[in-house]
């Protein structure tokens, strides 16, 4: 843990990430930066100033979207070091209580937006559904277990409903995140799984690197992880399933989810299967692939409910700057942030995953 | 002057009429966070646990008019003004040296048009430089400014202190791009330069906010030259055996009209140290980086035209692979932990001068820090960066890996290195600054930089800002 939150030495004068920092950019505050956030810790530790109600409001701003990393040239883990000073805050008892909340949800239901549902069955192939997939937009994980089949794989859905340990990490509670992790790799297993399909990339992203990174956990050898998205593209480029594209959707706006630059692999993948369904090329953001700004599906949404909700209206600003009507998205949490403010900018929203499945010939 | 009170929250109402409650905040984090920008004695203050002076008011203003009623508020109350852009700046001119409001201008941030036709764009100067950047990219168009700050500097940033850019030896400084403002003068008055700065109607009273850093007034838009994005980008990389040498064929690439849009020169100190380190090669001599882009044929020629100058000089050619590679990791040198960073002690006394002077200029500083600092084990590198001309521009380095622990020595001894730096510079017909600004860093030398003109420059200032209230302590202005 002090190993990743000396990165905050490095990050304090480090202004090379602004450009991309989401919150920044919405809310045009310095202390609300990467680097202004970073000052702020390293300035408590030299007694400049305390974990106060003021100051830790302030580090449970930071968005956890991983956008200052994925723009890092030495790659430093500042959502990480944060989080870890988050775990400190915790321990002295000065977390808010917004974070409290997070924590006793998950302990309580292992479940932050509704209910968890222990999976049935084994197969050698399962679909991580998540807690958002479950519980948030049922419709997208109907869906991606008929694009799955009409490719030829057969997924058993686990982790329905189950949280993966991002939030708990996030917001300071690296116990919990590892009971959490834990139980996301024992459902796997007693699935019999050798394949493991992840609905959203925020799960990839928390599988892949946050396990290890922050909790000290391997997700592990022989379980193969796959991006659903990646899966479909190829399946269908193999010709593995047909599809109707429907030109009555074009043009649509492609918005690359939350987390999206954390598992940059998949910015061609999720366009093509846009491609596909619309027969044309989908229309870009100004904020997308490498410097794609998140929506406010964070921990932010329960921290700093303001600033999740500057981040999905800048995305919608982006999308009326940009002369869209349609916007396209395959991922749950960030499909839930955007249909909620999408009608007071006369936007429409789609899933992809559930438009593909309608068009599957 | 430090606000208290009565007097504190009834100012902070004022403020709160115009921008808005949410966009004012007088936290004790935000103040600390805005205490320090760039400059090295302030991050090392805070680095050794001692408390920076900080602002009274982070005041983040909505538009030019929101920035015309806080002034006249501040000119009422007589309250310093610290326009800040990005805080990136190095030399100091974002700091609240008295206290008083930080106008943070990151709100004022659209960008207003793009003329494809004579290839502009007007933003307002809050932009973020790397976003204004992309946004004209779209268009198959650049903004060829590239500071090393153009992922964090706004726009307004660029021109407050005359800033220079990577590929400024083809296309100029930003204040070469810039053909027309928006300024808010420190009584609130809000006016529009004319509508292009080449013209024969009347005095250029457009570059009096240039080099300003905000003791003239606030710039809150500008409209800047594009450019094409070029075709072709040529880079290669030679190695010269002497320094001398490599100077002069710089020169005459220059003066010959060759047109590089980077000529980068390592001294023998930098080639083998920041080259190494961030590049990988281990090289003996002076390092330079050579490029011309546009048209493909253009570029060519222009490429093989300074070949063969280069060879004249015997200098040996790396080839291309060196040169791209310096073009992709450009920037890399400024990322932790391969930036310089404390508790080193750092600074960089950039200074720019005649071809006839420049050499002599450059061994002076060197032998004049290197021999006074000796103790210190000082490192004094350097690069020659911006190409005129008439001249060029040297990014000269000290660095001293073990400074005094005790904040107050470090101060002492940073200052003694500038004097040391900046007499030689002076003495040998270097200004003090080529494009970081002059701030509260070089404050304390511009009288002398000056000479007799200083008195009209100060007139200028009295007459603009008669309270002084505008950034108070910078560019030689006192409060």
């Amino acid at each position: 843990m002090d190993n990743l939150i000396a990165t905050t030495e490095n990050c304090r004068y480090c202004l090379m990430c602004r450009h991309v920092a989401p919150v920044g950019h919405v809310m045009h505050d310095e202390a609300l930066t990467p680097h202004g956030i970073a000052l702020v810790v390293a300035s408590q530790r030299r007694g400049l100033l305390q974990w106060n109600k003021e100051s830790v409001e302030i580090l449970y701003s930071e968005p956890d979207a991983g956008n200052c990393r994925a723009h890092c040239v030495t790659d430093q883990p500042l959502p990480a070091a944060i989080a870890a000073v988050r775990a400190e805050v915790v321990r002295d008892g000065l977390a808010p209580t917004a974070a409290h909340d997070i924590h006793d949800r998950l302990q309580e239901a292992r479940s932050l937006f509704g209910a968890f549902v222990p999976a049935k069955g084994e197969s050698e192939t399962v679909l991580f559904v998540g807690d958002e997939g479950h519980n948030l937009r049922p419709s997208t994980v109907e869906a991606a277990l008929n694009l799955l089949a009409a490719a030829g794989v057969q997924a058993l859905p686990v982790g329905i409903g189950l949280g993966s340990g991002y939030f708990a990490s996030s917001a300071g509670f690296p116990s919990l995140a590892k009971a959490l992790a834990n139980q996301c790799i024992e459902e796997v297993r007693a699935a019999g799984a050798r394949r493991v399909v992840v609905l959203s990339p925020k799960e990839l992203f928390t599988f892949r690197q946050l396990y290890p990174e922050r909790l000290g956990i391997d997700w592990p050898g022989d379980l193969e992880l796959v991006d659903l998205a990646s899966l479909l593209a190829r399946a269908w480029t193999d010709r593995k399933f047909g599809l109707l594209p429907d030109a009555s959707l074009a043009p649509a706006t492609y918005v690359d989810p939350t987390h999206a630059v954390r598992v940059p692999e998949r910015f061609d993948s999720a366009r093509a299967l846009c491609t596909a369904l619309l027969g044309q090329p989908p229309d870009e953001l100004f904020w997308r692939r490498h410097r794609a700004h998140p929506v406010g599906s964070t921990a932010l949404q329960f921290t700093r409910p303001d600033i999740a909700e500057r981040l999905t209206k800048g995305r919608l600003e982006d999308a009326v700057g940009r002369g869209a009507h349609t916007l396209i998205c395959e991922d749950p949490a960030t499909l839930h942030a955007l249909e909620k403010h999408a009608p007071s900018f006369n936007l429409e929203v789609i899933g992809l995953y559930d438009a593909l499945a309608d068009a599957v010939r | 002057m430090v606000q208290i009170g009565l007097q504190f929250e009834m100012i902070r109402s004022e403020l709160a009429e115009v921008v808005g409650d949410a966009n004012i905040s007088t936290t004790e984090t935000d103040r600390l966070v805005y205490a320090t920008d760039w400059f090295w004695l302030p991050q090392m203050w805070m680095d050794r646990g001692e408390q920076p002076r900080k602002p009274d008011y982070i005041v983040r203003p909505g538009s030019a008019e929101e920035v015309s009623a806080v002034l006249k508020i501040a000119n009422v109350y007589r309250i310093p003004v610290i326009p800040w852009g990005g805080g990136s700046g190095s030399q100091g001119g974002a700091l609240s040296v008295f206290g008083g409001i930080i106008l943070d201008m990151k709100r004022i941030n659209r960008i207003l048009d793009i003329d494809e036709q004579s290839l502009t764009v007007t933003a307002q100067a809050g932009i973020n430089g790397k976003q204004l950047e992309w946004a004209v990219n779209e268009k198959g168009l650049m903004l060829p400014h590239y500071p090393a700050s153009a992922n964090c500097a706004t726009l307004g940033g660029y021109l407050a202190p005359r800033g220079t850019g990577t590929i400024s030896t083809k296309y100029g400084k930003a204040e070469d791009l810039v053909l027309r403002m928006q300024v808010v003068l420190p009584d609130g008055h809000i006016l529009r330069t004319p509508v292009v700065p080449q013209h024969a109607a009347g005095p250029d009273f457009f570059r009096l906010f240039l080099g300003s850093e905000g003791t003239l007034g606030v710039i809150t838009e500008a409209t800047m030259q594009l450019d094409y994005l070029p075709q072709a980008r040529l880079l290669r990389a030679v190695l010269f055996d002497d320094l001398t040498q490599a100077i002069e064929a710089g020169r005459q690439i220059m003066t010959r009209r060759l047109d590089p849009f980077v000529i980068r020169l390592y001294d023998p100190q930098s080639t083998a140290s920041r080259i190494r380190k961030i590049l990988g090669y281990e090289l003996e001599g002076a390092y330079m980086v050579l490029g011309f882009d546009g048209d493909p044929d253009l570029a060519a020629l222009q490429e093989e035209k300074a070949m063969d100058i280069i060879g004249q000089f015997g200098a040996k050619d790396l080839g291309r692979e060196p040169g791209e590679a310096w073009w992709k990791h450009r920037y890399d040198f400024y990322y932790p932990p391969q930036s310089l960073k404390l508790p080193w002690m750092y600074g960089t006394t950039e200074t720019v001068t005649t071809y006839d002077k420049i050499e002599r200029l450059y061994y002076a500083e060197k032998k004049a820090v290197e021999e006074g600092f000796a103790d210190w084990d000082i490192d004094f590198i350097g690069h020659f960066s911006h190409w005129f001309h008439w001249g060029v521009m040297v990014y000269t380095r000290f660095i001293i890996k073990n400074p005094p622990e005790d904040a107050r020595e470090a101060v002492r001894l940073h200052n003694r290195v500038w004097n040391t730096a900046m007499t030689a510079v002076m003495e040998n017909g270097g200004m003090v600054n080529e494009h970081h600004g002059v701030g509260l860093k070089l404050s304390r030398y511009m009288q002398r930089q000056y000479g007799d003109a200083w008195p009209l420059l100060e007139r200028i200032k009295k007459a603009l800002d008669p309270n002084g209230i505008m950034n108070p302590g910078k560019v030689g202005f006192g409060f």
